[in-house]
């Protein structure tokens, strides 16, 4: 089995410094924050930057440049509702590190960014959701299937399309957790690859308590077989966590030295 | 149904090592596949072969090893005629004299022979240390410094000296590194995390992941080797991807099978092709397992060897 893959999230217009630095094209807080990602272990980098109805083309095109020439083509996840802005940044995408992945298609509105994936030799992250989330495992598998279909049908590899579950939040949804983790084994099941917000399950928790609740997600989750998630690779407990269990699941070969790597 | 063919591909491979300088200077590793496995892509470099000879001169050799090396009375004729034996692609010096529980020669001593043999040759030179990590610790640092600029492998890097050891040869001396473990998977790879930080690069690293001789719990030196190999190959797994380099003759030629006269074990017949028999199967079998390269000592194993791996590259 190949190592989880981390999508590093910090890089997100909803943070207002990435916002202004996106807006004024201000290479110094992106690469900072970009460094300290690569440095905690990232592999992936993700790269939102919002609607950009008016420039996101530019936009992107300037983001992935920056961070693939100052990080050795490192490989990106391009978060944006903004199509154009994702094809814009494919096209200077350098592939040597990895695929770009389209972050993100779903069942519903969004089921065309799949075609965008297949046209572009992308890997594309695969909402199990349509217009809002499902409401239990029957209809999960089911968008699951649909885009599986379609993506498969365009030529794609299955292994291009990383399902995600939606995880969910605890303090209000604590009901539904089981049923994410289920949804995982299933894909896992399948031989589908998986991924998702993880940290959408602390949303709204205090601020110590987050990294406690998403490390033990992450390995109940790697248990039923997700192979990748977007996080915080900054939570050092969350990828201490992750490091641990790739070790658990024969992943990497243990050495003492093994969480430094 | 006829028979599809379906090679496995790894996007990885073992890094390429380059030993010595010059038009001898030999390669090792490189290699994307399993041992052998040619059916699934070409073999950028095929295994290497070092000759071992030792600072003790033809004394601790068997007789038949004594016979290919007859009429050499210095350790420059010796390792000349190390040099030209046939199938061997490198000289390996073993300092065993070193040992404080057995000859104890000194440092300046042993650095003489060093250079001695490094002057006789100008194909590549390996050195293995006393076995002892303390004298290891002092004698390797200046093995590595009287060899300045003949990118050799020194060898005998081990988890109680690597920091010694490893900042001589690998940083201070730009040698290349041989990093000792013993039927230790673990242990091989922290060796190699933390000799790289140290500052040495991935790239001048070779792995002695151990070996023992065939009969002697050999099972275990395969698993260590073919996890290695996998890890490397289909985990990319940077730390396990050193090429291997495995002295067999160290351990063969000290086995009863090996040792024992034939007058006192008149059933067994012939010492020297006994000899030559356990070091030729431990040798096969570990490079069938994983190793880039195995140091012999007897002309017949070198030349069985050699033959072999033209055979199947």
């Amino acid at each position: 089995m190949a190592k989880f893959i981390t999508i590093g999230e910090r890089l997100s217009t909803t943070a207002p410094s990435v916002n202004k630095a996106f807006t004024e094209r201000d290479p110094e807080p992106i690469l900072k924050r970009a460094k300290q990602q690569l440095d905690a272990g990232a592999v992936y980098l993700d790269v939102n930057i919002g609607p950009a109805e008016n420039d996101g083309e530019d936009l992107m095109k300037w983001a992935v440049k920056l961070l693939q020439e100052n990080f050795d083509n490192v490989p990106l996840a391009l978060d944006t509702s903004n199509k154009k802005a994702i094809e814009a940044g494919i096209s200077v995408y350098n592939r040597s590190k990895g695929k770009p992945i389209v972050n993100s298609a779903d069942a519903g509105g969004r089921i065309e960014n799949i075609d965008l994936a297949a046209a572009n030799d992308a890997i594309v992250i695969a909402l199990c959701s349509a217009d809002g989330i499902a409401a239990d495992n029957d209809e999960r598998m089911m968008h699951c299937q649909n885009m599986l279909e379609r993506g498969m049908g365009l030529g794609m590899d299955p292994s291009d399309l990383w399902f995600d579950p939606l995880f969910l939040v605890v303090k209000g949804m604590q009901e539904k957790q089981m049923e994410v983790l289920e949804a995982i084994k299933m894909f896992s099941d399948m031989g589908l690859n998986s991924t998702g917000g993880l940290s959408n399950n602390s949303n709204g928790m205090p601020k110590n308590i987050r990294p406690i609740m998403d490390s033990a997600l992450v390995a109940m989750a790697m248990m039923q077989g997700l192979t990748s998630a977007i996080v915080n690779p900054n939570d050092l407990r969350l990828m201490e966590t992750i490091k641990s269990c790739d070790v658990f699941k024969g992943n990497t070969l243990y050495a003492d030295s093994y969480l430094e790597l | 149904m006829p028979f599809n063919q379906k090679p496995q591909k790894f996007n990885a491979k073992i890094n390429t090592v380059t030993v010595g300088t010059g038009d001898k200077a030999v390669t090792i590793g490189g290699n994307s596949t399993f041992p052998f496995y040619t059916f699934d892509a070409p073999t950028e470099n095929r295994p290497k072969i070092g000759v071992e000879i030792t600072d003790m001169g033809l004394d601790e050799f068997a007789p038949g090893i004594k016979a290919y090396y007859e009429g050499c009375t210095t350790m420059a004729e010796i390792a000349k005629k190390a040099a030209a034996m046939e199938g061997g692609d490198f000289v390996v010096l073993n300092l065993d004299g070193g040992d404080p529980n057995g000859v104890n020669k000194s440092t300046e001593e042993l650095i003489a022979v060093v250079k001695e043999v490094a002057e006789a040759i100008d194909c590549p030179l390996v050195v293995e240390g006393c076995k002892n990590v303390e004298k290891d610790a002092e004698l390797l640092p200046k093995v590595a410094e009287a060899l300045q600029g003949r990118n050799v492998i020194v060898m005998s890097e081990k988890e109680e000296n690597y920091k010694a050891i490893g900042a001589a040869a690998g940083l201070a001396y730009n040698q290349i590194v041989g990093a000792e473990s013993a039927d230790d998977i673990n242990l091989a790879k922290q060796l190699n995390v933390v000799t790289t930080q140290l500052g040495v690069d991935a790239k001048k690293i070779v792995m002695n992941v151990g070996t023992a001789t065939v009969g002697y719990g050999y099972e275990y030196v395969v698993s260590t080797m073919d996890r290695i190999k996998g890890a490397a190959l289909s985990q990319n797994d940077n730390m396990l991807q050193m090429p291997i380099i495995t002295p067999v003759s160290s351990e063969t030629w000290g086995v009863k099978e090996s040792v024992a006269t034939e007058e006192d074990m008149p059933e067994w017949g012939s010492e020297d092709e006994r000899g030559i028999n356990m070091e030729v199967m431990t040798a096969a079998a570990d490079l069938a397992a994983g190793s880039d390269a195995v140091i012999l000592r007897h002309p017949q194993s070198v030349k069985t060897i050699a033959k072999m791996i033209d055979a199947l590259v």
